[in-house]
């Protein structure tokens, strides 16, 4: 007998939701849009869900299968069955956005955030020589290829940490990229403008960097790596009165010190005297326990002459 | 079998019983480590936030240090395992960038090859150990013992640095504390993140994620949640009473390193892999097995 497959869809009417299962014969070699395809051409009209490109292009098909997001068009339903190893797939619809109808999700509350980040260029600088147009050195386009390359699906969004724990106070992945692509390109005049939206209002430093964003990209947008992006940048234009950065140039100075960490300095480092006195029913329990060693003062490692030739080089060039 | 060891800082601190475990597992177990003489911190993803190439250039000057020794490089944390892949996969793929880095290390009198693998625990005792290797040296089998899995971001994602397995739904965490006999529970929060990384400036937004993390392990029926990455043993471990005033209920469930759910089936008293130094105690959890 051909194996059945099974959809195991989760709908929404518009008042409530359930699931739904749907059988499908097997066939090789297929996708998982082609299956939700055959469901609605063969089973159920009613069954809803957007798709348009086929081709991984325009981005409309992203949906969960057992809890991970990706685009339906691109994913082989094969490697999906092998990686499950089963038989029934569960679908859902992208996570933290409003669901209109079963897979289909309401894209109208990105727009605001993506508003903020003034995705486009701003203050046109002067065409250089009066030709018309802008030239824009390999190095330079490179820097905003990667962003470039988002197609606005939604799939780093269904999966963020940080978006799931905080909603408004930490911006979907593809803002903070959409963001990096304006600030990072050479023809902007306002790299701030596109900047400092996701350092006040986006959450800039509180990224967990579970790196589930860059997993998800159906197509390779890092967007963790342009959060690092725009936190080197915010420091460099000045911002660094943030525990944030603080935290970041610990690490920094750390290494350059002795090669170590210091977990005992690196709160006070990070968050001052005044937070830090009240960690210390925190630091008692750690005493308690063995787990601090509140006089270790870790010695510079062998070689550390070495990483502050490192550091002194690269600073060095950093400013030319 | 033998490693250029790769420790990383906590082990030195506050993840201390970390070592313990590790230094008696792999005694027993006939694996040798030679501690990389003049490691650095990796960064911890706070390196390149200020400087990327700084970033890259200190992991590439701790790979150099295993290639001088000629050994592949053991991990026991996540996250420096992701920094140091990190650096690996950018530097033996694009030639300038490793002119560049090479540029600096030789400030330091080293320079960066690419002939030193990167792996951690976790992957040796399943690919380079085996579980049939492993089973042979069990003597104290953890056949009542439930467990949750927890593997941590940093051994999983991004798949393209990590490689290991898919990280959709990886299995070789859950391999490995079959073969020691614990039995392992239906764990939904097995992938999420701990948040460790954003302690400080999301201090509350992290702790009620890890804290709903063991709250779930809990209410599965597991008696621990094990993992091979010491920082999130750390956030879930450490913080449970400051995180209970957030979720108003009691989230107390042990939380052991990789190595001590190890250790204690290949016999290892509690005491030599550490179990003494958790906040949350471990009692109910050793008689269990005992």
């Amino acid at each position: 007998m051909a194996m059945e497959i099974v959809y195991r869809v989760k709908r929404f009417d518009g008042e409530k939701s359930y699931y739904q299962e749907y059988s499908i014969p097997y066939e090789k070699d297929r996708t998982i849009l082609w299956g939700l395809i055959k469901i609605r051409d063969e089973i159920d009209p009613t069954l809803s869900f957007r798709s348009a490109c086929r081709s991984a292009i325009c981005g409309s098909c992203a949906i969960r299968v057992n809890s991970n997001a990706l685009l339906a068009c691109k994913t082989s339903l094969d490697k999906q069955l092998a990686l499950y190893q089963t038989n029934i797939l569960t679908l859902e619809p992208l996570a933290n956005f409003p669901v209109i109808r079963d897979l289909v999700v309401d894209w109208e509350n990105k727009f605001k955030h993506m508003t903020e980040v003034k995705p486009w260029l701003i203050g046109e600088k002067d065409c250089p020589g009066g030709t018309g147009y802008y030239r824009q050195s390999p190095d330079e386009f490179l820097e905003i290829s990667n962003p470039t390359d988002c197609i606005l699906c939604g799939c780093c969004v269904s999966e963020c940490t940080q978006h799931t724990n905080l909603r408004d106070e930490f911006y979907e992945p593809f803002i903070f990229t959409k963001s990096w692509r304006f600030t990072a390109d050479s023809r902007d005049n306002s790299p701030k403008a596109h900047l400092l939206p996701v350092l006040n209002e986006g959450g800039l430093w509180k990224c967990v960097r579970c790196q589930q964003c860059i997993t998800k990209c159906p197509k390779g947008v890092r967007p963790a790596d342009h959060i690092s992006r725009l936190r080197c940048s915010s420091m460099n234009y000045g911002f660094t009165d943030n525990l944030g950065t603080r935290h970041a140039q610990a690490f920094a100075e750390y290494i350059q010190k002795t090669g170590r960490l210091n977990e005992v300095t690196l709160p006070l480092k990070t968050e001052g005297i005044f937070r830090t006195l009240k960690r210390i029913p925190f630091a008692l329990r750690l005493l308690r326990k063995g787990k601090l060693r509140p006089l270790y003062f870790p010695s510079p490692i062998q070689g550390i002459e070495g990483i502050r030739k490192i550091y002194n080089r690269l600073r060095k060039e950093e400013k030319k | 079998m033998k490693y250029a060891f790769f420790p990383g800082c906590t082990l030195e601190g506050a993840a201390a019983e970390n070592l313990l475990a590790i230094k008696k597992v792999t005694e027993i177990l006939g694996i040798e480590l030679e501690e990389i003489p003049g490691w650095s911190c990796c960064g911890a993803t706070h390196l390149q936030d200020t400087n990327e190439l700084l970033g890259i250039t200190i992991n590439a000057r701790n790979i150099s240090l295993a290639e001088k020794i000629g050994l592949p490089i053991l991990t026991v944390c996540n996250t420096c395992t992701l920094m140091l892949k990190t650096a690996k996969q950018r530097l033996d793929n694009d030639d300038q960038l490793k002119t560049t880095v090479n540029k600096a290390l030789s400030e330091a009198n080293l320079e960066y090859h690419g002939t030193s693998g990167i792996t951690h625990l976790l992957w040796v005792l399943l690919k380079d150990y085996g579980l049939a290797n492993l089973k042979e040296k069990i003597v104290r089998p953890l056949k009542n013992l439930k467990t949750a899995c927890y593997y941590g971001c940093h051994i999983i994602r991004p798949p393209e640095t990590l490689g290991f397995e898919d990280p959709h739904n990886p299995r070789s965490l859950e391999l490995i504390v079959e073969a020691l006999g614990a039995k392992v529970v239906d764990y939904p929060a097995r992938l999420d993140c701990c948040g460790f990384h954003a302690l400080f400036p999301a201090e509350k937004a992290v702790l009620k994620m890890s804290g709903t993390h063991c709250l779930v392990a809990k209410n599965t029926g597991a008696d621990c949640l094990v993992t091979p990455c010491p920082l999130c043993q750390m956030q879930l471990d450490m913080y449970q009473p400051d995180r209970e005033k957030y979720l108003c209920t009691e989230t107390k469930i042990p939380v052991l390193h990789l190595p001590q759910l190890v250790g204690l089936a290949l016999g290892a008293s509690p005491k030599e892999l550490g179990l003494n130094h958790h906040i949350v105690d471990t009692k109910a959890l050793l008689n269990k097995i005992s």
